[in-house]
């Protein structure tokens, strides 16, 4: 580097995971409070089609006692749908994913950032709620227990699973439903896992092997989803 | 049922997805190889 | 020898084009033996009767369908490695043949359901995962196939078959995880417990359905080729050649 270059470049600004991290999840967060109606509608949507399984299928309580677990799980996927399309593409339009990929902070810092923001108003009051939609249900008080860590555990493998699939589709023909199409699948062994959990407590036996499992898969994701989002966004922003 | 239906449905639907999917094969090759001759007569037309 | 060459397009469009037709014909045979062994040799089971002969077919396409979902997120991560064309083709021309093999496994799983289990569809953990790799399969297609731009769906179809893969070892390993109707694994590695001709059929037909995935993807990729490649030299040379005008007849 020649004496001119020296002097005239700026010192490169040093970034950092966690303010990254910080950075993105208090944006979101932000952004979030500042428009309720849409957070509020992820929420308003899972109460809403869970309360509505018991007019479909009956009011018989031992059926519902059956299908009570598995029924706010869809219902948490679908609602997971619903919040997943909003996570980068608003972003992506404006330029602002690009802008947030050439800055100096570490790229997975800021993706857990958003992830985590994300999970916070989605997956999070889900968790919170999923007792009282429980009680819907019939459901006996460690059933529920079991149910709400299942959540805990699960719905922020579905933000991972569904940030990468959220990424990989950006400005894909198709939007939403392709993102579905690709979220389903894989979507599907937490839905498993988790719904097995209550099941198995409800049953009598114990849920510790579902939730092992569960936990194993959050571990996992966490680990290794945040790079494959950051890939996917290079790959969109190309 | 007799034993016999099951198997035939379980080969015979086998052999029919096969039979789809090398005619597929075919059509494709034959899109791919007319478009190559639709861009060769645009080109001969200049 | 210098394996990139076979990473050019117009060399390896040769090459698949010679080779297809081998495997097809490897493919017939190695069928003709194992249905053979399957209906001819292999005794009548002593629980099942003789519907468990649709074994010869479901166990290798279940087979097929997850090794080849494999070998596609091999070939789409050697494309994201490499940067190679070729590699994201080849897993674009694997994906079709590997539906095929998820339907026909769920197909022939569910007509031997009916009959030994009693109902045509079981959700347990086999069947369940080889549904949704179906609908991995489907993604697969339809991400590669959603932007204009074929490279970008390429890499990002590469990417999700990556993260899909993370799915085959729940698959496989989901039958030790739970109790579930479907059969216990027979065929391990430490040896079988099955009768040893229904053994040499399975892997025969195993055989077989590879070497038909194989020529399927070499017959695919070369029509790949042809359409992504179709500005090049290579390409617009192939025009002139009598055998490639004549092999389509009047163009209708």
């Amino acid at each position: 580097m020649n004496a001119t270059a020296q002097a005239t470049a700026l010192p490169a600004p040093s970034g950092s995971f966690t303010t990254g991290f910080s950075w993105a999840i208090g944006r979101d967060l932000t952004l979030a409070l500042r428009h309720p109606g849409e957070t509020l509608l992820v929420v308003a949507f899972f109460v809403l089609v869970a309360s509505l399984f018991p007019m479909g299928v009956g009011a018989d309580p031992q059926l519902l006692l059956r299908i009570g677990p598995g029924v706010i799980w869809v219902c948490a996927l679908l609602a997971a749908f619903l919040s997943l399309p909003a996570l980068f593409s608003a972003d992506y339009v404006d330029g602002t994913l690009e802008q947030m990929t050439l800055s100096p902070h570490p790229m997975p810092g800021w993706v857990c950032g958003k992830l985590a923001a994300h999970w916070l108003v989605s997956g999070l009051p889900l968790t919170v709620l999923s007792p009282l939609l429980g009680l819907q249900y019939g459901l006996q008080p460690d059933t529920l227990a079991a149910l709400a860590v299942a959540l805990a555990l699960g719905t922020p493998v579905l933000s991972l699973l569904g940030g990468a699939c959220s990424a990989l589709s950006l400005g894909a023909r198709g939007g939403g439903v392709l993102l579905a199409l690709l979220a389903l699948p894989l979507f599907v062994p937490v839905l498993i896992f988790g719904a097995g959990a209550a099941e198995a407590q409800a049953a009598g036996l114990s849920p510790a092997p579902h939730l092992s499992l569960l936990g194993a898969l959050l571990v996992l994701a966490v680990m290794a989803l945040p790079f494959a989002i950051c890939a996917a966004v290079r790959i969109a922003l190309d | 049922m007799s034993h016999d239906y099951y198997i035939w449905m379980s080969y015979g639907a086998a052999a029919i997805v096969v039979a789809v999917e090398v005619i597929a094969l075919r059509i494709g090759r034959a899109r791919a190889l007319r478009r190559i001759e639709e861009e060769r007569d645009l080109e001969t037309q200049d | 020898m210098n394996w990139f060459l076979f990473s050019s397009p117009s060399t390896f469009y040769r090459l698949a084009g010679s080779l297809a037709p081998w495997f097809f014909v490897l493919a017939a045979a190695l069928a003709a033996a194992g249905l053979y062994i399957g209906f001819a040799v292999a005794p009548v089971d002593a629980v099942q009767g003789e519907v468990y002969r649709v074994i010869f077919l479901h166990v290798p396409a279940a087979w097929m369908s997850m090794f080849l979902y494999f070998v596609l997120a091999g070939w789409g991560a050697a494309s994201l490695v490499f940067n190679t064309r070729l590699s994201a083709m080849m897993a674009r021309a694997i994906a079709p043949t590997g539906a095929v093999f998820t339907f026909i496994a769920l197909w022939s799983g569910a007509f031997w359901g009916k009959p030994t289990w009693g109902t045509y569809w079981v959700w347990d953990a086999r069947m369940t995962s080889e549904l949704v790799l179906l609908f991995l399969y489907f993604g697969f297609i339809a991400l590669a196939n959603a932007f204009e731009d074929p490279r970008r769906g390429d890499r990002a179809a590469a990417l999700l078959g990556i993260i899909g893969l993370v799915n085959l070892p729940i698959i496989y390993f989901s039958v030790q995880w739970w109790n579930t109707l479907h059969q216990g694994s027979s065929v391990s590695f430490k040896g079988t417990t099955m009768h040893v001709a229904m053994f040499r059929g399975m892997m025969l037909m195993a055989l077989a359905c590879w070497m038909y995935a194989i020529g399927a993807a070499l017959v695919r990729v070369r029509s790949i080729i042809l359409e992504r490649e179709a500005r090049t030299r290579w390409v617009r040379e192939l025009r002139g050649r009598p055998g490639v005008g004549a092999a389509e007849g009047s163009r209708a």
